[in-house]
């Protein structure tokens, strides 16, 4: 029986670049969105940050990469499987943390911004 | 109300929890210093390795102001950790639980009997922190049989425990062999303040334990 991945057809160069152009549009309009801090958008080929105070990119940043790992070790001890995305709350923001193809995605922003519409938004793309 | 009785409240409340929220599939409380909160006092690992992952991320977290709270949505279940008062709670969820619901119940529950044990009991809750310490042998002929750690590591268990002093110590290894020993300050200036824990070579066979591994330490109190 083939699993799931073997299902599933690998994209060709074009399309991931497609995919991520279209999310880089998604996330400007986020961004624009009332209560939403910044975005940042990793891949094994490139990195965009649009915070919206510069002085806190690296703090961010490294906050992250961290969400990411450390999530992913309790999904894996917890056998959670596939991550559809991670929340975590600060005292006064929120990031929310998912993984599309080869991107890698955090959202910033204050606590009362509907983090499941922006989940919604990104993962049609 | 004693420490142990406590932890045995918070554990008791949790299972009932669990009984009336069967999408509940594993829960468990940790207080902000790690220590995991279980009504024998033993953690398994994979609360070991949760506690570890969440305090890497709230050294992090500092930049949007500390860590409340931490939720996973996965395809086979959902976990969240969430800080109720100076507590951690953890809970895994089935794929397709209801977590407003769910969370609306340990949220009103657990801070509800923490209340209520503060008011039964006004000693805050304070449990007995274990420490990591590499494993050294103690040998020659004045070795005699207890085991030798850091003074701050007595001071700061004898400061838990109202001043009593700490004479005896588990000691348990990475394979979950324990024992049982004496324990006295290290005499030795040159071991102090290494995080060591010299332990006579007879009671290091029987541990199976080797010199430069990690072991778990915690006074045993009467």
């Amino acid at each position: 029986m083939s699993s799931r991945s073997e299902l599933e057809e690998i994209p060709s160069e074009n399309e991931l670049e497609e995919k991520t152009e279209n999310l880089h549009v998604s996330l400007k309009n986020i961004k624009a969105m009332e209560g939403v801090i910044g975005y940042i958008l990793r891949n094994s080929k490139s990195a965009s940050v649009d915070i919206k105070d510069p002085s806190k990119i690296i703090d961010y940043a490294i906050l992250s990469s961290t969400v990411l790992d450390s999530g992913q070790c309790m999904t894996d001890a917890f056998e959670l499987g596939r991550v559809n995305n991670i929340v975590l709350e600060g005292g006064n923001i929120k990031v929310l943390s998912l993984t599309i193809g080869d991107n890698r995605i955090s959202v910033f922003m204050n606590k009362k911004v509907d983090h499941n519409a922006i989940f919604k938004d990104l993962r049609l793309k | 109300m004693s420490k142990d009785l406590y932890a045995t409240a918070l554990q008791s409340t949790l299972t009932e929890i669990q009984k009336i929220c069967p999408d509940i599939k594993y829960s468990f409380i940790f207080t902000e210093d790690g220590t995991i909160i279980t009504e024998d006092g033993e953690a398994d690992p994979l609360m070991e390795e949760t506690v570890h992952s969440f305090q890497r991320l709230a050294e992090k977290a500092v930049a949007i102001g500390g860590l409340d709270a931490l939720s996973i949505d996965g395809d086979h279940g959902k976990l969240r950790v969430s800080r109720v008062n100076n507590l951690y709670l953890v809970v895994k969820a089935s794929p397709h639980a209801d977590t407003t619901y769910l969370y609306s119940v340990t949220n009103v529950i657990v801070p509800t009997v923490l209340k209520l044990l503060e008011k039964i009991s006004p000693t805050p809750l304070k449990l007995m922190p274990s420490q990591q310490l590499v494993v050294d042998t103690l040998t020659g002929f004045f070795a005699g049989d207890n085991v030798q750690i850091d003074e701050n590591h007595l001071k700061e268990w004898s400061q838990h425990l109202d001043g009593e002093d700490v004479d005896e110590v588990e000691i348990e290894t990475v394979d979950g062999k324990k024992t049982r020993v004496g324990v006295k300050e290290i005499s030795d200036k040159k071991r102090q303040g290494k995080g060591l824990i010299l332990i006579p070579e007879k009671a290091c066979r029987e541990l199976e334990a080797k010199k430069g591994e990690l072991v778990k330490v915690k006074p045993i109190t009467s």
